[in-house]
């Protein structure tokens, strides 16, 4: 008896430690984004201080709004969401279950597309956005997004369409489902974990991209991780206002983050026990 | 004495009373003037200001103040010229990144940009940007008695020449000197120094950090801009040589003196964290009445002397650089200049060099300075003129003691255009040595181990 109430007051305690170092950073972030300048930089720091909402309304509505940024990543991660996912269902499906020639190859290639550094291919993808007209484009930016969402999506899904029995395919086919019914109505139900958790990936990578975003973005298309720099002037930093955007950037994650919560706790948990075992 | 130094309050009234004074305060008023009277100090140059009337610059600029005022002016250009330019905001970290993505590829995306000084070796080398001197001398494109290119604080047009070719015109800068807290020097008898032994011992006798005061910071953290915009200035007044016998030399007798006595001031009286710090958080934790003294920028001024946020305002004094065992006094300079983008039609270039040669001049320079309407003025004007002019020397001296007459006299006396290897190579140097020299700060490698290694690194870069 002792032992368990030991062990459990132990896990209690470093899940603690290491909660609090999490949570930290987000914790500062909103208490600095309530502060005015003054009492970002009061020591020792404040914890009791007058709120004040200052900051936002400066970020939301004043001269250096950031509220088209916020616009533009919402547009560009729904968008590259919902190709990504249009796409990669039917693809991972196939690769999941379809015998077709040259699927090893497609299954490689598909993944050989992450194995290249960002970096490395940023200025050919500028040329080639430049040459097409596509620069500081939505368009632009999503199309090179999927170029790394989908090749994720598409190998995350695998996982799961691998997971659904056979068995269930083929009741269906007996009972005269076409394919693409079968796909809809029987197999697609069974991965909603799993494409949940896609989407919401898909979704934060897309929200959080910065280095493919600063070179291909320009005036009118521009990302709120691209922006929020902009409060780091090479004058000062703007402590108080830059926390208050990195919170708002941060509130549309945590929302989508908190719905899907579920689905990706057992979406994880499901990939991770029987994909192993399958392959 | 003390009564002679304007106030903050004069210093504001100043400001105000310059902006009534042209009528540029209320919007209505500012929007009308931007069209026809406004244009008659640029109509006195004998040039045509439409010629490339209908084309339009993209502009990449770094969100500061001093190109906020500028892009306010935007609608006055188009006024004057036709040219349509559209500003783009890019933080300082990245700025050099997509220049240079937009000049090696040859796409003529930015007509202009503002441009790290010790880039242009490396754009002149591959033909980038354009030499200017056809431009400046092209009577048809510049009236050299209306734009007074001479008037241009000379240290920042070398900054941004190669070989004695220019291929940038300074927009706004910079210079470091030495910021101090008069109150605390003198309630103990000091004075600022004049060499940097005094300098160290100066902030050794404030250093107090069980009263929350440090002696000293000077910029830490690793960066190309960062410790190694600092270190050089060290480097040069210790007698350092980046080229000995055209050989690239980081880790000599002086570079190692040099270090040592970064690192051991820093150690000694700085603040632990200084070791990462930045300019903004030495300015931020100054105005905070945390430290006794600082090197770094004069237009730092502005962060410690804005009343939204600082302590001491009213308490500080300015001078130059120590002298060091040389006898020099080095500052580190910098400016923001525009280059032409060569990979574009002539008639674009034309438009850019309008928009520079505007930009530049001493009209646009006093319209986004002491002429602002707005709340922040520039302290980096490009024109020696207007730092004599009465009404912005007023202005400035409300930054605190000697402000001008240090800053002046640091443009005029103590720069050194090669202060840095000036070589294509830079930003690979530059990073390597900004390397170096936080692991010594931090106390993970010896000062001669880290210059050993340094050495051992910019060897072949220099050879590629």
């Amino acid at each position: 008896m002792t032992t368990k109430r030991f062990r459990f007051v132990a896990t209690m305690v470093i899940t603690l430690i290491f909660l609090l170092a999490w949570v930290f950073p987000i914790v500062w972030s909103v208490l600095n984004s309530l502060k005015t300048d003054q009492d970002v930089l009061a020591y020792p720091p404040k914890l009791i201080f007058q709120p004040t909402l200052e900051a936002y309304r400066d970020v939301l509505f004043g001269s250096g709004s950031i509220l088209p940024n916020l616009i533009s990543s919402f547009v560009i991660s729904i968008g590259t969401t919902v190709i990504t996912m249009l796409m990669a269902v039917p693809a991972a499906y196939a690769l999941a279950r379809l015998r077709f020639r040259g699927k090893k190859f497609a299954g490689f290639y598909v993944l050989a597309t992450q194995m290249l550094p960002p970096v490395g291919i940023i200025i050919p993808y500028f040329l080639i956005l430049r040459n097409i007209g596509w620069i500081d484009t939505y368009q632009g930016i999503i199309l090179i997004y999927l170029s790394f969402s989908l090749p994720f999506a598409i190998w995350l899904l695998v996982s799961y369409f691998e997971d659904i029995p056979f068995e269930m395919e083929e009741a269906a086919y007996l009972d005269g489902a076409s394919r693409m019914r079968t796909l809809w109505r029987i197999i697609i139900p069974q991965v909603r974990g799993g494409i949940a958790v896609t989407i919401v990936f898909v979704f934060l990578n897309a929200w959080n991209e910065f280095l493919f975003a600063v070179v291909l973005s320009g005036n009118t298309v521009r990302p709120v991780t691209v922006a929020m720099f902009n409060f780091v002037s090479v004058e000062q930093t703007l402590w108080a206002k830059l926390a208050a955007v990195s919170v708002l950037a941060m509130l549309p994650v945590v929302i989508l983050g908190i719905i899907a919560q579920k689905n990706i706790v057992k979406g994880l948990t499901v990939g991770a026990v029987k994909g192993g075992g399958r392959r | 004495m003390k009564s002679f130094r304007p106030t903050r309050r004069t210093f504001l009234k100043t400001g105000t009373a310059a902006a009534a004074l042209i009528g540029f305060g209320p919007t209505v008023l500012r929007q009308a003037a931007a069209q026809e009277a406004d244009l008659a100090p640029y109509k006195a140059a004998k040039i045509d200001w439409q010629q490339a009337s209908g084309e339009t610059v993209t502009v990449a600029v770094i969100p500061a103040s001093y190109f906020e005022n500028l892009i306010t002016l935007a609608p006055q250009f188009k006024a004057l010229t036709g040219i349509d330019v559209r500003f783009e905001k890019i933080p300082p970290a990245q700025i050099r990144q997509k220049a240079v993505i937009d000049l090696t590829s040859k796409t003529g995306t930015y007509a202009t940009h503002a441009a790290d000084p010790m880039y242009y070796s490396l754009y002149a080398a591959n033909k980038w940007v354009e030499p200017l001197d056809s431009y400046l001398n092209d009577k048809s494109l510049t009236d050299a008695d209306w734009f007074k290119f001479d008037d241009i604080i000379p240290a920042w047009r070398a900054a941004d020449s190669v070989d004695g070719k220019l291929y940038g015109v300074p927009y706004d800068g910079e210079v470091t000197i030495q910021v101090y807290r008069k109150d605390l020097y003198d309630a103990k008898g000091l004075k600022p120094a004049d060499d940097l032994a005094t300098f160290v011992s100066n902030a050794a006798a404030l250093n107090t950090p069980n009263d929350r005061v440090w002696g000293t910071a000077l910029r830490g953290v690793a960066g190309a801009g960062q410790n190694m915009y600092i270190y050089p200035s060290i480097f040069r007044e210790f007698g350092g040589e980046w080229f000995k016998g055209g050989k690239l030399t980081v880790n000599g007798p002086e570079a190692e003196q040099a270090l040592s006595w970064y690192v051991d001031l820093m150690r000694k009286s700085a603040p632990t964290a200084a070791a990462n710090w930045n300019w903004p958080d030495i300015a931020d934790a100054f105005s905070q009445g945390t430290l006794a003294s600082y090197i770094d920028a004069h237009s730092s001024a502005s962060v410690i002397n804005n009343p939204e946020k600082s302590k001491v305002i009213g308490k500080v004094g300015y001078a130059r650089w120590p002298k060091g065992p040389s006898g020099k006094r080095v500052s580190s300079i910098w400016n923001w200049g525009f280059p032409i983008n060569a990979a574009q039609t002539e008639k674009k270039k034309k438009a850019t060099w309008l928009f520079i040669q505007w930009a530049a001049s001493a009209e646009t320079q006093a319209r986004t300075a002491h002429r602002f309407a707005g709340p922040t003025k520039r302290s980096g004007v490009n024109r020696t003129s207007i730092w004599k002019d009465a009404e912005y020397v007023k202005l400035m001296n409300g930054f605190g003691d000697n402000f001008v007459e240090a800053t002046m006299a640091t443009l005029q006396g103590d720069t050194d255009v090669d202060w840095r290897p000036r070589v294509p190579q830079w930003p690979a140097i530059g990073d390597t040595m900004a390397t170096a020299i936080q692991s010594a700060l931090s106390g993970q490698a010896t000062v001669k181990a880290a210059l050993d290694d340094a050495q051992r690194r910019v060897e072949p870069m220099m050879r590629g």
